[in-house]
Formats: structure tokens, sequence, C-alpha cells
């Protein structure tokens, strides 16, 4: 009984040691890793809204949640150029998130792929880009295309897939088509 | 055993994965590409060198019994800092990288060696131990991530070098390519052993 006291007693201040150095390390990094959050969604957003103004992005929230954005062309938020939201698909092995932008009649103006962990060499070519080439071929055949109306080849649409069994790029394609719809429910409610 | 050798014998003569077949679960997933191969590897270093100079310190303290829990206790607070650090400075690598970076705390080469080594010597050839070991380790993923890497997706460290003509072999980048890659360089590694040995 004693023994196992000890042990115990031993075992606990071991912990309570790691416990308090990885609250200082925790802190430390804490500011660095919501940094590159931050960095990761700024990116996204001027790839989705290559006309806006940098700093005239706006989030439309409701109860802190971000519902979409608002893009301007000037940084006093005139000449409205459109919205951007975060798509979310199931793919084969992840969530594809990708954040899409479209201007007020639904014709995409933009888009990127912010996270997904996809079979590499077949559904994570999403993201590929071809040699010589600067931007993914994948997401550039979005562009102009109305978001109601998109559809993978084997579906019948316009998109090109990446591989035979088409699980991601049907998921990227899909989950455009209904989180636009999400995004026209939000703006008919505000 | 001289201090050198306590260091080199993790390189070739003792290389965790080649020779002992350690810690093959990161090793097979993670080797899809050079980058992640050294990434994977420097990060699974890093906590072997700091769970074994602290295992090394406290040795003398730590009761036999209760020895594991502390041991994991250690190693798995080393691991949060990699992982931390990881996410907040290497932010791609980190993606890339994904569940197998907190999987480094069951990486049996790193409680292999508290066990075997640090629990027994001194701090300093627990460093060097913990040093080599943790080089091997990188050194193995390195040649199984440029073999899969090349072979799979014409590339080095994320550079295509093999030009237009050369259709990757997908497989290669594929969980199946980690079991072929590894079983022709085990196999390569075994031949070279025999081969001294039937020369003696």
């Amino acid at each position: 009984m004693k023994d196992m006291l000890k042990l115990g007693g031993l075992l606990l201040l071991i912990t309570v040691i790691a416990a308090t150095a990885l609250a200082a390390v925790y802190k430390v990094t804490k500011p660095r890793i919501l940094e590159q959050k931050r960095l990761v969604l700024e990116r996204a957003l001027i790839l989705a809204l290559p006309d806006a103004d940098k700093t005239a992005i706006v989030p439309v929230k409701k109860d802190d949640k971000v519902l979409y954005y608002r893009g301007y062309a000037n940084p006093d938020t005139s000449k409205f150029v459109g919205y951007a939201f975060v798509a979310y698909g199931q793919g084969y092995s992840s969530v594809i998130e990708t954040m899409v932008g479209v201007d007020s009649t639904g014709k995409i103006i933009g888009l990127k792929v912010m996270s997904q962990m996809e079979t590499p060499g077949l559904g994570s070519r999403i993201e590929e880009v071809k040699y010589g080439e600067k931007t993914p071929w994948f997401q550039d055949q979005f562009h102009n295309r109305n978001a109601a109306k998109l559809a993978v080849d084997k579906d019948g649409g316009k998109i090109q897939s990446i591989t035979g069994a088409t699980i991601s790029s049907r998921a990227l394609t899909k989950s455009i088509v209904a989180g636009y719809k999400i995004l026209k429910k939000e703006i008919s409610r505000n | 055993m001289s201090a050198i050798k306590v260091f080199t014998k993790g390189l070739y003569a003792q290389n965790p994965v080649f020779k002992q077949a350690l810690g093959l679960c990161p090793t097979l997933a993670v080797t899809n590409s050079v980058q992640n191969g050294i990434g994977m590897g420097l990060a699974a270093t890093f906590v072997l060198v700091g769970s074994n100079v602290l295992v090394s310190l406290i040795r003398k303290a730590v009761p036999a019994k209760i020895r594991i829990p502390i041991y994991i206790v250690i190693i798995a607070s080393f691991v949060t800092v990699v992982d931390l650090s990881m996410a907040g400075y290497f932010p791609v690598l980190h993606k890339a990288l994904g569940i197998f970076v907190p999987l480094i705390v069951v990486n049996c080469i790193i409680l292999g060696r508290a066990e075997a080594f640090a629990g027994k010597n001194s701090v300093g050839l627990s460093f060097l131990d913990g040093l080599g070991m943790g080089l091997g380790f990188t050194m193995a993923l390195l040649i199984l991530g440029t073999i899969r890497e090349l072979l799979g997706n014409g590339s080095f460290f994320g550079v295509p070098v093999t030009g237009a003509s050369f259709e990757p072999m997908l497989i290669m980048i594929l969980p199946p390519g980690a079991f072929l890659t590894i079983g022709f360089v085990m196999a390569f590694f075994k031949w070279l052993e025999n081969r001294k040995a039937s020369h003696v």
C-alpha cells in the first residue's frame, strides 16, 4: 500500500512537470499556429476573389461563425465584386475544403483547395500543377462556370475528372454546388 | 563499446529500420516523398535524442516498476513539442505528415532505446546513441523516399528530374510501393552482409 502511494505520487509529480513544460511550449507556439491558419485563409481568399482588395474582404458572421465573405474592389468597401464561401466535400480519405469565389450571378471567379488528404498520385491531383504551368489545371476548369450547374464529365457535365473513379473530382464539384445553394439561402435571409 | 561505436552502430550495423526492422509503420507510411521522409526522420531524431538524454539523467531515481509509464510521459512530451513547433513553423510539412507526427509516441525505436540503452548508460553515451539511431532512421527514410519519389513521381525533393517522356509508376508512391521498396532494400543489405561474411 505504502509502495503504491509512493510510486503513484512519483508518477503524478512527473506528469505535473511534463504538463507545465508543455503548457509553456503551447503558449509560445499558439500565436504562430493561429497566424499560419490565418495566412492559409488569407491566401485562399485572395485566389477566390482575385479582383477584390485584400483589405476589403468582409466576413459575414452569425454567432461568431463565418457564413461567407463579401469582397469589394476598393478599400472603402465600394464596388462589390463577389462572395466567397468554404465548400466541404467528403472525398475518398478526407474532407476536401475549398474556398470558392462567385460573383452576384453565381459565376465562379476563383477557387482554392485549402485542405485535403486524398490519395497521393490519385485524388490529391486535384491540386496538381502540371510541369511548366503555374496554376492547378483541375481547379482552373471551374473558372467562369455557373456554380449552381456544375458536374463532372461522367455525370454529363463539363468538368474533366482527374482519374477513373472520379471520387475526389466529384466530391469537390458537388461540394461547390451544395455550398453555393447554402450561400444563396444565407444571402436571401440577410 | 567506444563512444564512436555507440554513435555509428545506429547508422549501419544496427540500423533501426534495415537491421532491427523497428519503426516500420511510419517508415512505410511517410516515405512517398523525400521531403516527408527527411521531415519524419529529423522529428523522430529530436524526440529520440531528447528522451534518451532525459531518461539517462533520471535513470537512478526511477523505480523499475514504473519506468515504462515514466518513459512514455517523457517521450509523449517531446513529441508534443515537435508537433506544436512543426504546426507553427513548418505548416506544409506538418500537413503532409499528418497523423504520423503524434504517432511518433508509439514508434518502438524510441521506447526501445530508452529501455535498452538510456536507462543503463551515461548521459553522454545516451546522447550519442540517440543521435546515431535517429540519423540511421532518417537515412533509411531518405533512401526509401528517394527511390519511391523518383520512380513513382519522377522527381527528387519535389523537383522533376526524369522529364516528360517518363511515365511515373504510380504504385511506388502508394502503400504497395512501400512494401516492395523496403523488401528490395533489405534484401540488398542482407546480400552485402552475406558477401562480406563469405569473404572472411
